[in-house]
């Protein structure tokens, strides 16, 4: 329609579908793998859990009192053996997050303390009620893939407090959940509620709705809780991340080479061990990275190093063939300013454009301590724009637009054609918060900023009635589940 | 059967060649040119305006539409009476001496011939004298002024004098608008009006001369 060109074909025709971002080669990759093969086989890490030191004594390893060496023929069978890719699936069974290759999916970051009121706009602690909006939220938020409680709620004992978190989760969104877990018996509950949601353990495991996430409390340090919820995991065919939190000169090397090869160890063990317990285990790495800021003694998530390491941990999973996890959508500001901005935009640009398979942290304030859910929608945005940007173009007869082009002539414009309708509209990112008013519109809407905008935006999503995505069974049963823990935990 | 609605339908969808289809069926079977544009034509760039002071409709698909409804009315013009179809008024449109940005205002020209207007437009860079003397020979209801520069809408004002030193500012309406100027610049100017964006000039030329 819109060509102008001679019938011809073209050969040997190279496209780039995508912004290519390849931080590492395969070469720096290996040679990463190599090395951490090396630290495991020859210092070894050390073990908590007596259970996982039999594992690893049965299947080859050296067992010597809690360190355990593993060889590295083992880690490369078992780097083989865990899938490249998990599919997580929404409460109804549907196929949501594809985490394989280099796609990345984005939600709420899990690990804060403190919550900012939407009231009063002051700190205060995290109450189950704010479990609830944070669902809510994210199941309208369109960037918003899977969801996860911004911490645990106050108000219950700290065993259980997770678990009330993971109700309200299941009874507000129905996109998949991301669940922090502690132990293997917090794990084994945990999985009972969200088997009650989807209709069984069977339907749980073929349609993975829930991920667990298990801290690797230190540097080849794994203690006997987050080895037990390892295993609880595997054993249950509940895929997990196993979460690195590094920082380099503290936690691991100042370099940031380092810092990779100690974070990839620390996943190795993890691995390792789900597939002795049960070959295909389905594990995914997890990597939340920053430095030490000397200046103020803050480990800050909102820096440019948390997004370079974090890519370079991507680019090492791609290469190994094992999901990632990563965290980004946090900003080191304790407010919406211009900070929070550029820390929320670069550090998920980088996450994303690294193809981190999750990204968990949006919508956090002061290095990752305060949740917001006013910037829980503006990280929403960010990563829309991302997206576009990720995007990229279509490249063809039509969209080279030769025959329009020559239409319109020189100095024309292209605002009345008929091409003009047909691309504008996909061809370009619709924001919903960013304001592109000229100032005197801008001003008779009240001249808001960014974070007032959001602020709104999201009273509004959160004061529409809510509607009930469980039936009463199946909460009633999820109620049973909690009064059992609160017995046995 | 081709019906009114349908046809307002094709407009608002900026479907040319249904448009000229259903007006030529329309004529054969019977109908009124007048109410052809009446009742069609013109209901659909309504809706149009409506559409798009809600943001549901864009500048693009707004020009589709107005583009459809030209081919309708100009197969229907030939064969209206003498003094059937009144034009809603005569505007004359200038992008401002020193200024060479055209596709704003000729955008106001084409919205406010697709609502009934008639359109004198003389172009972009032209000086206060030449709108002047343009306005002395076509006598339009309305001069509208564009410009894009902070630089250039000075000569708004500049014509506007102009207009009062040669005695014709009380005969005619003085509009304004461009980027850069705002209700507030037009009371500064002691111009007639402002209007942000095309549609809203066919607004503000309707109550102007009501
Ligand atoms: C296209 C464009 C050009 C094109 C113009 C082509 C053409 N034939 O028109 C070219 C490349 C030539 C150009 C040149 C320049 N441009 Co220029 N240009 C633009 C641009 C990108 C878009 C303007 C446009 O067409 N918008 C789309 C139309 C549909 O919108 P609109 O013009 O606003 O019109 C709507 C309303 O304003 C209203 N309206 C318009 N006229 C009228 C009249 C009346 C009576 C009424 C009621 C309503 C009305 O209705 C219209 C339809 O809804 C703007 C940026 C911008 N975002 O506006 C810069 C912009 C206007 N340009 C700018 C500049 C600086 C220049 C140059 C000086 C650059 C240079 N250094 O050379 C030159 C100046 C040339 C000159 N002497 O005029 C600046 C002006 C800054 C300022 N405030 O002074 C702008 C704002 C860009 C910027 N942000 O810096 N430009």
């Amino acid at each position: 329609m819109y060509t102008t060109k001679s019938l011809y074909r073209r050969a040997n025709f190279d496209i780039n579908q995508t912004i290519c971002w390849k931080m590492l080669t395969d070469d720096q990759c290996e040679e990463i793998f190599v090395t951490a093969a090396e630290v495991l086989e020859r210092t070894g890490a050390h073990i908590e859990n007596k259970e996982a030191q039999k594992l690893f004594a049965a299947n080859g390893c050296w067992v010597d009192g809690d360190v355990v060496k593993i060889p590295s023929s083992k880690l490369e069978w078992a780097v083989r053996t865990a899938p490249s890719r998990i599919t997580l699936c929404n409460k109804s069974g549907k196929r949501a997050v594809l985490m394989e290759t280099e796609n990345s999916h984005f939600g709420p970051y899990y690990g804060s303390e403190m919550i900012v009121d939407r009231a009063s706009g002051k700190q205060r602690k995290i109450t189950v009620n704010d479990a609830i909006d944070t669902a809510r939220l994210s199941e309208s938020l369109e960037n918003v893939s899977f969801v996860s409680a911004p911490g645990k709620p106050e108000g219950f004992r700290k065993e259980t407090a997770g678990l009330y978190a993971l109700e309200a989760l299941i009874l507000n969104s129905n996109k998949p959940i991301i669940q922090p877990v502690s132990n293997a018996k917090e794990a084994e509950l945990a999985a009972e509620m969200a088997a009650a949601a989807v209709g069984g353990f069977d339907a749980l495991r073929q349609n993975p709705y829930v991920v667990f996430t298990i801290n690797c409390n230190e540097p080849r340090f794994h203690s006997e809780d987050s080895l037990g919820a390892v295993m609880y995991a595997a054993k249950n065919g509940i895929p997990f991340i196993y979460q690195n939190k590094l920082i380099s000169g503290v936690t691991a090397p100042s370099a940031t080479a380092g810092t990779l090869v100690v974070a990839l160890a620390n996943n190795l063990v993890a691995l390792t061990l789900a597939q002795f317990v049960s070959e295909g285990a389905q594990v995914i790495a997890g990597g939340n990275f920053t430095i030490f800021d000397e200046k103020s003694g803050i480990a800050p998530f909102g820096a440019p190093e948390a997004g370079l390491i974090g890519a370079g941990f991507s680019n090492l999973m791609r290469y190994l063939r094992i999901p990632s996890a990563g965290i980004a959508g946090i900003s080191d500001s304790n407010v919406s300013d211009a900070q929070l901005g550029a820390e929320f935009t670069y550090g998920i640009l980088s996450s994303a454009l690294a193809g981190t398979n999750l990204i968990g942290g949006g919508g956090a304030l002061e290095s990752g301590k305060v949740a917001s859910s006013a910037a829980l929608a503006m990280t929403d945005e960010v990563m829309g724009a991302i997206h576009r940007i990720m995007g990229t173009f279509d490249m063809n007869e039509d969209t080279l637009a030769r025959g329009v082009i020559d239409e319109v002539g020189p100095g024309g414009n292209y605002l009345g054609e008929d091409h003009t309708t047909l691309f504008f509209k996909s061809e370009q990112f619709w924001p919903n918060l960013i304001t592109r008013k000229r100032i005197d519109d801008w001003t008779a809407d009240g001249a808001k900023p960014m974070g007032q905008r959001a602020l709104e935006y999201v009273e509004d999503l959160l004061g529409q009635p809510s509607v009930e995505l469980v039936n009463s069974t199946v909460a009633a049963e999820i109620k049973s589940i909690l009064a059992k823990a609160e017995e046995t935990l | 059967m081709a019906n009114y609605e349908q046809l307002a339908m094709e407009v608002l969808k900026g479907k040319k060649k249904l448009v000229i289809a259903t007006v030529n069926e329309l004529l054969a079977a019977g109908e009124k040119p007048l109410d052809i544009i009446n009742k069609g034509l013109i209901v659909g760039m309504s809706e149009v305006g409506v559409l798009f002071s809600q943001n549901k409709m864009f500048i693009p698909e707004v020009l589709m539409s107005a583009k459809a409804m030209e081919e309708g009315v100009n197969i229907v013009k030939p064969l209206l009476q003498v003094g059937d179809m009144q034009s809603a008024g005569t505007v004359l449109l200038a992008t401002v001496q020193g200024d060479l940005h055209d596709i704003g205002k000729n955008l106001v020209g084409i919205m406010l011939e697709s609502n009934g207007f008639t359109v004198i437009n003389a172009g972009k860079d032209v000086s206060p004298e030449a709108i002047v003397t343009l306005a002395k020979e076509h006598k339009p209801d309305v001069i509208g002024m564009s410009a894009m520069l902070t630089t250039t809408m000075l000569m708004m004002k500049d014509t506007i004098e102009l207009m009062k030193e040669e005695g014709i500012r009380d005969q005619i309406k003085v509009i304004i608008g461009g980027a850069p100027v705002s209700t507030d610049f037009s009371n500064e100017i002691t111009a007639d009006g402002f209007a942000p964006d095309a549609l809203s000039a066919v607004g503000l030329c309707k109550r102007l001369l009501a």
